[in-house]
């Protein structure tokens, strides 16, 4: 009806702030990690996923879509040569996530298959400073009068309200602080997909439910303002653009429509690169596209690459 | 006839008249008459043979590996797909005939050196560099690392420059944990029917190796540039031996004997650098079995598709040369399967065919890359890198490809063989019990980061 992610604001009691934390945005603006060498190893790896993958001519989303975020993440991963505490993650794949709140007087609740989730033994250190988290007191939530804001929710009759601490890991599990979800919408029929709107609404409600979830099981069950807020990262892609969100929860008292607010950082709608050219274009014997990845912004890649570091280095 | 043959005596004479100066007669520049060869078209063994030479010069003359893999495989004809994961009984004995291959049991002489230099503690500058094949290295290698390690002892942390001694304890606490949060902490749903491979040793496999591959990059620049495939596909077509086909319309015509690999390995790690040869190229280590049966009788069955030769991404990545593929064996293929049919001799073979079998598909794939085929020899050998693993149980296999050249013509006065070494499977733990991994293997761990340490002598 109208974009998704001013209704999961709400539903989250979330403020919105453009663009990246300051940072994250540090680790992108760094010279000194080096991220120079990583862009040719990023354009190859990007071209691997859209043109060399398949004996075929050119490989499908449903088969891109997944290679080019595996071939990223070992990239990220190499870095742990060089910080060894990179070395205290886990990827954990199929993962589900269930987490119930309530929202003036309506109950709530995030469940299913969370995409792949990536846990580390070390939370990420919060994001906002104590001002910034006392500033958005004034913050007023968007309100949707006359519509409910909970259109367009599924509405079922819930038995057992599931708060699964950590998330789809039993107690004792080492890496237990989720560090960042990966939205792949990897669908060929674009139909299929999520619009990325949609997909930052799904990110969001996605990192809220694991950052609840989080915080009951250090926290206890009872809604309060956080000592100490829970941060968890989020980044969705279709193949080609990226969105990319942090999001910081700073209370579980969600009934109230006042007080502390949640703060989320989105990034949204980052091209990796503009086209993947597999067969040179000719039209009348004369090549207007050539075969190969233009437009290659290495710039999305060193955001995701900072994502990734982010809360170690 | 007489006339004609008057005729051409007066013509010549006539114009030998007509010189003015006799001369030297002028050498000719050019025959005079095109050279006798056997005709293209006829239904003849010479002709037939005159076909292939011109086929032969075609694919030589190819300006692209491109154009030469599809002129390679342009002719689809019935072939045996050959399996590497196969339940066939002594099915390692008839992949070694149909490749060439002589199986060496245990591992190659230079991956004993480095496990010494590696368990030697301390392991110095010297010792983390690659380590060298050949019956030589291991004592040489020995000395530095013996008369290193009680200075290395001394020292308690090396120098920024030096590489750290291989922590096997921080690389068994990554293994227990990708084991533990496969198998124990992450909540699954049941697996499916027949399926238990890819509940839990499947992930285990990927984390494991993910995970290691990471850890080890800063030690091997060369993990550092790899390319890491989930699920890749790699295929082979060749020819080896002749045969005379039975029925149909080419009935009673002599045929190569063609066989395709088509294989999916559950990972793979390819690397743009060779890996060093482990035995010059022309060594001779054992002998290869040779089977007077039809490949049918295996059971092998045929079927005509399109030969495909892909190492898993197409040329024109510079990620061309394989180092290590990791195979998990299917549910059909476990051992409690082969124990209770009573067959317990099957189990290694099992293991030894699918190593054989993607080693030289993969081996023989990137060496077409490069050009080569089996009228182009190769000309340096071609070393990959193999586990094959059910989850618990892991075999490591090392594969040198020192010839491509099998069909009927090119194997006649070929004295090389490929060579493959391989261990029989051994368990990387006991069992998983309440968040502990009982009985875990040190051993089959450093072999495995021996592996994934592998690397050309440069680096």
């Amino acid at each position: 009806v109208f974009p998704g992610v001013r209704q999961a604001q709400w539903l989250t009691k979330t403020k919105l702030v453009e663009g990246l934390p300051p940072a994250v945005q540090g680790t992108v603006d760094n010279p000194a990690l080096g991220l120079q060498e990583l862009e040719e190893r990023a354009r190859h790896v990007v071209s691997h996923a859209r043109l060399w993958d398949t004996a075929e001519a050119a490989p499908r989303r449903e088969k891109y879509c997944p290679v080019l975020f595996e071939n990223l993440i070992h990239i990220c991963r190499s870095m742990s040569g060089k910080y060894p505490s990179l070395r205290k993650r886990m990827l954990a794949r199929n993962c589900r996530i269930a987490a119930t709140w309530e929202r003036e007087s309506i109950l709530l609740q995030v469940r299913g298959l969370s995409g792949i989730l990536m846990n580390s033994m070390t939370p990420i250190p919060p994001v906002a400073s104590k001002e910034e988290i006392l500033a958005t007191k004034e913050h007023v939530l968007e309100t949707f009068y006359p519509i409910a804001p909970t259109i367009d929710l599924q509405e079922v009759n819930v038995y057992k309200e599931l708060n699964d601490t950590g998330q789809c890991f039993r107690d004792g599990y080492p890496y237990s602080h989720p560090h960042t979800l990966f939205f792949l919408e990897s669908a060929s029929v674009r139909t299929d997909r999520f619009r990325p709107e949609q997909l930052r609404a799904k990110m969001l409600m996605f990192a809220f439910g694991n950052a609840l979830a989080k915080a009951k099981a250090l926290h206890g069950n009872d809604p309060k303002v956080l000592e100490q807020p829970v941060v968890v990262q989020s980044i969705g892609t279709d193949g080609q653009l990226f969105q990319f969100m942090v999001f910081q929860l700073n209370t579980t008292d969600l009934v109230s429509n006042d007080g502390i607010k949640n703060l989320v950082w989105i990034d949204s709608d980052q091209n990796l690169y503009e086209r993947a050219q597999c067969v040179p274009e000719v039209k009348k014997r004369v090549v207007t596209k050539p075969a190969g990845i233009s437009g290659f912004q290495p710039d999305t890649f060193k955001k995701f690459l900072a994502l990734y570091l982010h809360g170690t280095v | 006839m007489a006339s004609l043959r008057v005729r051409r005596l007066l013509g010549s004479s006539r114009r030998w008249f007509s010189e003015t100066v006799p001369g030297a007669p002028s050498p000719p520049a050019s025959p005079l008459y095109p050279p006798v060869v056997a005709s293209i078209t006829a239904k003849s063994k010479a002709a037939k043979s005159r076909r292939l030479q011109r086929f032969n010069q075609r694919v030589h003359a190819a300006a692209t590996v491109e154009e030469k893999l599809r002129l390679y495989g342009k002719l689809q004809r019935p072939k045996y797909t050959v399996y590497p994961q196969t339940f066939a009984l002594n099915a390692d004995r008839w992949y070694r005939s149909f490749t060439r291959t002589v199986l060496v049991p245990g591992m190659p002489p230079r991956a004993a050196a480095a496990k010494r230099t590696v368990a030697a503690a301390g392991a110095t500058p010297e010792a983390g560099r690659a380590p060298e094949p050949g019956v030589e290295a291991p004592a040489a290698a020995e000395a530095p690392g013996a008369a290193e390690a009680p200075g290395a002892a001394k020292t308690p942390e090396p120098a920024a420059g030096a590489a750290p001694s291989l922590d096997i304890g921080e690389l068994r606490s990554l293994a227990c944990d990708a084991l533990l949060q496969e198998s124990f902490y992450q909540k699954k749903k049941r697996p499916f029917l027949y399926r238990d491979q890819d509940h839990t040793p499947g992930p285990f496999l990927t984390q494991l190796v993910s995970t290691l591959a990471a850890s080890l990059s800063g030690r091997n620049p060369l993990l550092a540039a790899s390319s890491l495939d989930l699920n890749p596909e790699v295929n082979y077509y060749w020819h080896h031996g002749e045969e005379v086909v039975v029925h149909g319309h080419r009935k009673g015509r002599v045929d190569p004997v063609r066989f395709q690999i088509d294989d999916n390995p559950h990972l793979q790690i390819r690397v743009p650098k060779q890996l060093p040869e482990v035995v010059p190229l022309e060594s001779d280590l054992g002998d290869v079995p040779v089977i007077d049966h039809k490949p049918s009788k295996l059971p092998l069955f045929k079927k005509q598709y399109e030969n495909k030769v892909f190492i898993g991404s197409k040329v024109a990545d510079p990620c061309c040369y394989g180092h290590t593929q990791f195979h998990l064996l299917p549910d059909k293929l476990k051992r409690e399967r082969f124990i209770r049919e009573r067959l317990e001799d099957q189990i290694e073979v099992v293991y030894r065919s699918n190593g054989i079998a993607s080693l030289f598909a993969w081996t023989a794939a990137q060496a077409m890359y490069q050009g080569f085929w089996s009228e182009a020899d190769v000309t340096r050998p071609f070393v990959s890198q193999a586990v094959v693993t059910d989850g618990k149980y892991f075999a490591f296999f090392c594969y040198q490809l020192n010839t491509l050249a099998l069909t009927a013509e090119t194997i006649k006065n070929n004295p090389r063989k490929n060579i493959c070494w391989g261990t029989d499977s051994k368990p990387l733990y006991d069992v998983v019990e309440d968040g502990n991994v009982k009985g875990f293997n040190d051993e089959v761990l450093l072999q495995l980061v021996l592996f994934l340490l592998n690397r050309p002598k440069e680096l």
